[in-house]
């Protein structure tokens, strides 16, 4: 099991989602990331599931505004392994 | 049977510099999008999802594919490409249907058609299916997605349930659906329905702790089921698909998290095969089903290569790998007996293939089940090239079966429009990777299907004939031809619709009519819907062609005729025309107008209709109206014995 890094999971932003996003805009609130729908969030869960092995908390990442409270929250679960 | 004799060339003194395929076809795709080239090189993407679609992870590479192409507009692609065939899909479902959005792009694209689609509400096939102005009764739709999972009956139970309410609810459910198919028909005029069974899951069939009622849900469930899959007989375009057989493939029908957090009941990997099966039924709907499989035969029919082994040393049946071997000859054998066509295209002599086909013990194909067996050692394209012409056939309706990828590979990369079945050197997995699309599928199967390779067969017959005899007309005078023109009653229906689907060639308008069309059509009393059926001294040729007229205070109008191209040039379509005629001059119909509509297929008749004596009335030079003054309808041919009638 791996622990995720900031930059992988920027590029798996990038690949997986298709989003070009700079790293400043991890922070920006989702209102402000043009077409971000839940079915990004499915996707996203799926790519990290595979790159690290491990489960994400995916009912707590609904609830989150930002990619950057999605890393923190994702990042925390799998330190925790 | 002709052989081809050409200076054999041994495959060992190395094969032929082959056209290059894509070695990372998702890549490409990406690469044209970043571009913004993607749009004016759409040509390019079948080959490459062709090419996708063989590797290990060609699930999820489809998907990633159809999200990149999901991006392109279809008006985008239309500008740089307007020749590009369009599938307008509606989707309503139960739950979240986004996520078929790109599985099915992907799908619809491997086969040359560009998706035009529009997304239904969550939660709204209820209420889109009984609003007669929602996304699924938009006019000129192709397609009316209902994607049912299983909460929509979950949903509609109380908090706390017993057997008997679920019981209610199925009924229930299936009585809601068999009424807003009814109403989908008789209010959609183009499109047709799409329904799928729905799966039972442990996470559901498990909340009942009594073994009875457990029991009793399976039953309930089948029979919902069950009832689905009826609608489908019950009208032509309502079409079921069956999720059994796909989650039966493998894997998980969803994930829980994403069911609950999400909606998405169903999974990625479902949706994919569903996107599959959808992109199938459009090419059956839209004629464009396969009609002949080649197969190659050393490791592809048998164990072995006959050139080697000789003919005691190949394998069909008795060694484990045989066995494999002889099982993939009965389903390719099941396939041919439905219709679709078998050939044989093989790097080996022609004489000891005979040989084997007639006379091996195992054999289970014999040398009568195939149209024609090409062994020699002509590159593969050119033999199916060869086989295309002597059937008379589009290449654009074959499939390629082979266990070489270098013979593949030259297929796929020389004629992409091939649909490539590639084998490997495992046999067991050979019918799995034959059945994997449903190249052959058909609304249903028709008497001429059950019939088609023996009619194809007497066509050598007849070539032995047209070779013996001194000129043409001596051929006709011989081949006896009697045709019979009639107008279509119900049994002619399904057959005259099909022809209507499956005809390229000879097609002067290339109207498509699904059955209930032609139904509406053969009944209605402004209209004259004939029937073709001709017959020579070597047998039966079957239905061979269609006439749709229509009448009306300026004259009769021939709004299509279509024809096999099987029994052209043989006086067919010049009887037809002047019986027609005859009688549209004996009984005051007035004169008769017709046209003609390019297609990519169609330029052979062309010119139809000024050769019967129809002058150019209007249109343009590309797609030509006429007129018939009936001054002087065309001879009946002296060869041919005709009786036609036109009363019901």
């Amino acid at each position: 099991m791996s622990t995720l890094t900031e930059e992988r999971f920027l590029e798996i932003v990038r690949d997986e989602l298709d989003l070009p996003l700079l790293e400043t805009e991890l922070e920006n609130d989702f209102d402000q990331v043009v077409s971000w729908d839940s079915l990004y969030l499915l996707r996203l869960v799926a790519a990290v599931e595979q790159e690290t092995g491990t489960r994400v908390p995916v009912g707590r990442l609904f609830s989150k505004r930002s990619l950057r409270d999605i890393y923190t929250t994702i990042a925390g679960a799998t330190a925790a392994v | 049977m002709t052989t081809v004799i050409d200076s054999p060339v041994s495959a060992a003194a190395g094969e032929p510099a082959q056209p290059k395929e894509n070695p990372d076809p998702l890549g490409r795709l990406q690469s044209l999008a970043r571009a913004k080239t993607l749009a004016a090189e759409y040509a390019e993407v079948a080959p490459l999802l062709a090419e996708l679609t063989r590797s290990e992870s060609a699930a999820s590479d489809l998907v990633r594919a159809g999200r990149v192409l999901s991006k392109l507009s279809p008006a985008a692609v239309l500008e740089h490409n307007p020749a590009q065939a369009v599938i307008k899909v509606a989707v309503a479902g139960h739950s979240t249907v986004a996520a078929l959005v790109p599985p099915l792009t992907a799908e619809l694209a491997r086969h040359g058609l560009l998706l035009d689609i529009t997304l239904g509400d969550f939660d709204g096939y209820l209420r889109e299916l009984q609003d007669t102005g929602s996304q699924l009764y938009a006019s000129g739709l192709d397609l009316a997605l209902v994607v049912l999972d299983p909460q929509a009956i979950f949903d509609e139970l109380p908090e706390v349930w017993r057997i008997e309410e679920l019981q209610e609810a199925t009924t229930a459910k299936l009585a809601q659906l068999s009424r807003l198919a009814e109403k989908f028909v008789s209010n959609q005029p183009t499109a047709t329905l799409v329904l799928n069974t729905v799966p039972l899951q442990r996470a559901h069939t498990h909340q009942l702790v009594d073994l009875r009622s457990r029991a009793a849900l399976g039953i309930a469930w089948r029979e919902f089921n069950a009832g689905l899959l009826r609608l489908s007989a019950e009208h032509q375009r309502v079409a079921v698909i069956d999720f059994d057989p796909l989650i039966a493939a493998g894997g998980p029908v969803g994930d829980a998290r994403m069911a609950c957090y999400a909606k998405a009941h169903l999974g990625d990997e479902l949706l994919g095969r569903y996107a599959r099966e959808v992109a199938h039924l459009t090419r059956t709907i839209k004629g464009l089903t396969k009609k002949v499989l080649v197969l190659d035969l050393d490791n592809t029919l048998w164990d072995g290569i006959l050139g080697d082994d000789g003919a005691d040393g190949i394998e069909m049946a008795t060694t484990y790998r045989g066995e494999a071997f002889g099982n993939f000859q009965r389903v390719a054998k099941q396939i041919g007996s439905q219709g679709v066509l078998l050939a044989v295209s093989s790097k080996n002599d022609q004489e000891p293939v005979e040989e084997v086909l007639r006379t091996h013990p195992d054999m289970v194909l014999r040398d009568t089940d195939f149209v024609r067996i090409n062994a020699n050692w002509n590159p593969k394209d050119a033999n199916l090239r060869d086989i295309a012409a002597r059937l008379n056939l589009g290449i654009d309706s074959f499939v390629f079966a082979d266990d070489s990828p270098f013979e593949t590979g030259l297929i796929a990369a020389s004629i992409p429009q091939v649909a490539v079945v590639r084998l490997d050197e495992e046999p067991a997995l050979h019918i799995g990777k034959l059945l994997a699309d449903g190249w052959f599928d058909v609304l249903e199967l028709t008497a001429e299907d059950r019939e088609r390779a023996a009619l194809y067969r007497t066509d050598a017959a007849r070539q032995d004939l047209l070779d013996s005899s001194d000129d043409f007309e001596e051929y006709l005078a011989n081949l006896g031809v009697t045709l019979t023109v009639a107008p279509v009653s119900e049994s002619e229906v399904a057959r005259v619709s099909q022809l209507s689907l499956r005809s390229n060639q000879c097609n002067l308008t290339t109207l498509r009519m699904q059955p209930d069309t032609v139904r509406e059509l053969s009944q209605s009393p402004d209209h004259l819907v004939l029937y073709l059926r001709s017959a020579d001294k070597f047998g039966d040729n079957g239905l061979v062609g269609a006439l749709f007229c229509s009448k009306s205070a300026d004259g009769l109008t021939i709004d299509n005729y279509i024809m096999s191209c099987r029994v052209l040039s043989r006086g067919i379509e010049q009887a037809a025309i002047g019986a027609l005629l005859a009688h549209a001059k004996a009984a005051g119909l007035g004169p008769v107008h017709a046209s003609y509509r390019p297609t990519k297929k169609n330029h052979r008749v062309r010119d139809f209709w000024p050769s019967f004596g129809f002058e150019r009335s209007g249109g343009t030079d590309e797609a030509p109206d006429y007129r018939h003054d009936l001054a002087t309808p065309p001879e009946i041919p002296g060869h041919l014995r005709l009786r036609a009638s036109f009363e019901r």
